[in-house]
């Protein structure tokens, strides 16, 4: 363009024909990002986490394949507007140096739109919570023949006895099929009681006893490892675990040095307040 | 622009000046901008990589005595030496052992980094020339994971101290992509008294460990012998005083 050329102002934006096309775009790509969002929900809790040994393990799974599934969509439009605005709208002309860029088309509010936005919002957030209060409360309801395990971190070990049997341990070693409660604590600062395999995880806070609880229902040997940044060797702590057959805890307990194995039976079995 | 009084902006626009809105403007840049990140990530991934802890004093390569029979099984039979001192004001050579910490700060030396080979018969003789007091978790006054369950004190066989009379830990556990099971913890019982750095008594301890597989091991002193809170700050929470590494090669 040449220095006396007449500036023309910019035309207005022809709004319906205009927002209809993009809206098509928008769709087709928020189709496309919340099938992907769905196929990585459906396939990555199951892959990405550690083979389950609990009830508890496998409510895990299936709560981050549905928050997952759940959100694919949501987070997918937003990210489909947002990339979509990004191409289709932004100023192609460069503009002048001192002039602002020309407003865009008015934009009013929808009745509809927002009842539907807002309805989706909510009932999304309520199937979530009552989704995750009836699985905690699951998970917290007392049981019989509970298993007493203190758990206690410190910097940055842990070490596991077992009440009533004299029996302290660096492994965590648990009887299958059998509810276990952890009363869980630390020496020093604060670490994560983390056996990921368990579906449990907890702080374990000095001078506090975190009680949480759960049931391993599957053969096989899973770590503990902490959860929370503690301090110089926080990656190297972690322990070993294992859940094996009634039989086989037995026979451990006894190796260990069970100093009372009648006394610890029963102690073993109560399902009373931490030791 | 047309302004209100009718006169005409004859500025120029300069849309028609700038290549970078072209296609191949733009494609240049994105690719420009995917080169840089990459080179962004390539830079962050082998500072990542290059960043090992070299021990002030070096490694101590175990010696070797020969080979052993246990359980059966021949196997190399190594030795290591090393000392806890009540401060970490030691040198050799002029060359301080701790040049980064608090002098008064307890201490493993000459260094905390050692070296062993794989399933061999280790033997560690630790001088300890330190006081102490009580663990918090009696726990680890147990002797685990040595041959025989058993340390000497002074020439005693142990397999446990008193957890009120500790002056520090030698605890070795397995890390990721080791043996996870593999796990050695010896107390080293208090000297009695105080100023231990001037009197010069010590405690031997002596005991001996079956290697594992290839890999880097940390081990840590488990007495809370530091400072901040519970004791488990400063020389235990920083490299080259209370913690280190076997590298079983």
């Amino acid at each position: 363009m040449s220095a006396g050329a007449v500036f023309e102002p910019d035309p207005l934006p022809q709004e319906k024909p205009f927002f209809s096309r993009a809206a098509g775009r928008i769709f087709i790509i928020w189709l496309l990002m919340t099938a992907v969002g769905v196929f990585i929900g459906m396939w990555a809790p199951s892959h990405l986490l550690p083979n389950m040994l609990s009830g508890d393990g496998h409510t895990v799974v299936v709560t981050v394949m549905l928050f997952t599934v759940l959100a694919a969509p949501v987070a997918a439009f937003v990210y489909a507007v947002g990339a979509y605005s990004l191409v289709a709208w932004r100023r192609k002309d460069g503009g002048h140096p001192d002039e602002p860029p020309p407003d865009g088309p008015p934009m009013r509010g929808s009745g509809p739109a927002t009842m539907v936005w807002l309805s989706v919002s909510v009932a999304l957030v309520v199937v979530l919570l009552v989704w995750g209060l009836s699985e905690f409360t699951a998970a917290q309801a007392a049981q019989s023949n509970t298993l007493q395990v203190n758990v206690t971190g410190q910097q940055w070990l842990w070490t596991y006895s077992y009440p009533g049997t004299g029996v302290t341990s660096r492994s965590l070693v648990l009887p299958v099929n059998r509810p276990v409660q952890f009363n869980v604590t630390s020496e020093d600062v604060t670490h994560g009681f983390w056996p990921a395999a368990l579906g449990v995880q907890v702080d374990a806070n000095p001078d506090v006893v975190t009680v949480i609880q759960t049931t391993p229902d599957k053969l096989g040997g899973f770590t503990v490892r902490c959860s929370q940044l503690c301090g110089l060797y926080h990656a190297f702590m972690y322990s070993p675990g294992a859940v094996v057959t009634p039989q086989a805890f037995a026979v451990w307990l006894r190796a260990q040095g069970a100093t009372a194995p009648a006394a610890a039976k029963t102690a073993l079995v109560g399902s009373g307040a931490p030791a | 622009m047309v302004e209100g009084d009718g006169e005409v902006d004859a500025r120029p626009r300069p849309s028609a000046a700038p290549d970078v809105h072209d296609g191949r403007g733009r494609a240049l840049g994105l690719i420009l901008t995917l080169v840089v990140a990459a080179v962004g990530l390539a830079v962050v991934a082998l500072l990542f990589m290059t960043q090992t802890y070299t021990p002030p004093a070096g490694t101590q390569v175990a010696r070797s005595l020969g080979t052993v029979t246990v359980g059966g099984a021949t196997l190399p039979h190594v030795a290591l030496s090393f000392q806890t001192y009540p401060d970490s004001t030691g040198s050799v050579n002029g060359k301080q052992f701790h040049p980064s910490g608090n002098p008064s700060w307890p201490a493993y030396g000459l260094t905390n980094q050692y070296q062993v080979p794989a399933h061999a018969l280790v033997t560690v003789t630790v001088r300890q020339y330190d006081s102490g007091g009580s663990l918090n978790n009696p726990w680890f006054a147990k002797v685990v994971g040595t041959v025989g369950g058993t340390a000497t004190v002074n020439g005693r066989t142990v397999s446990a101290i008193d957890p009120n009379n500790v002056a520090h830990t030698f605890t070795v556990r397995g890390t990721p992509g080791t043996d996870p099971g593999f796990f050695v913890n010896v107390p080293l019982p208090a000297v009695p008294g105080d100023n231990q750095a001037d009197n010069g008594q010590y405690e031997t301890v002596v005991f001996s460990f079956i290697s594992g597989s290839k890999g880097i091991y940390a081990w840590n002193c488990e007495f809370p012998c530091g400072t901040m809170v519970a004791s488990f700050g400063g020389p235990m929470n920083a490299y080259g005083f209370m913690s280190g590494f076997v590298r079983v090669v």
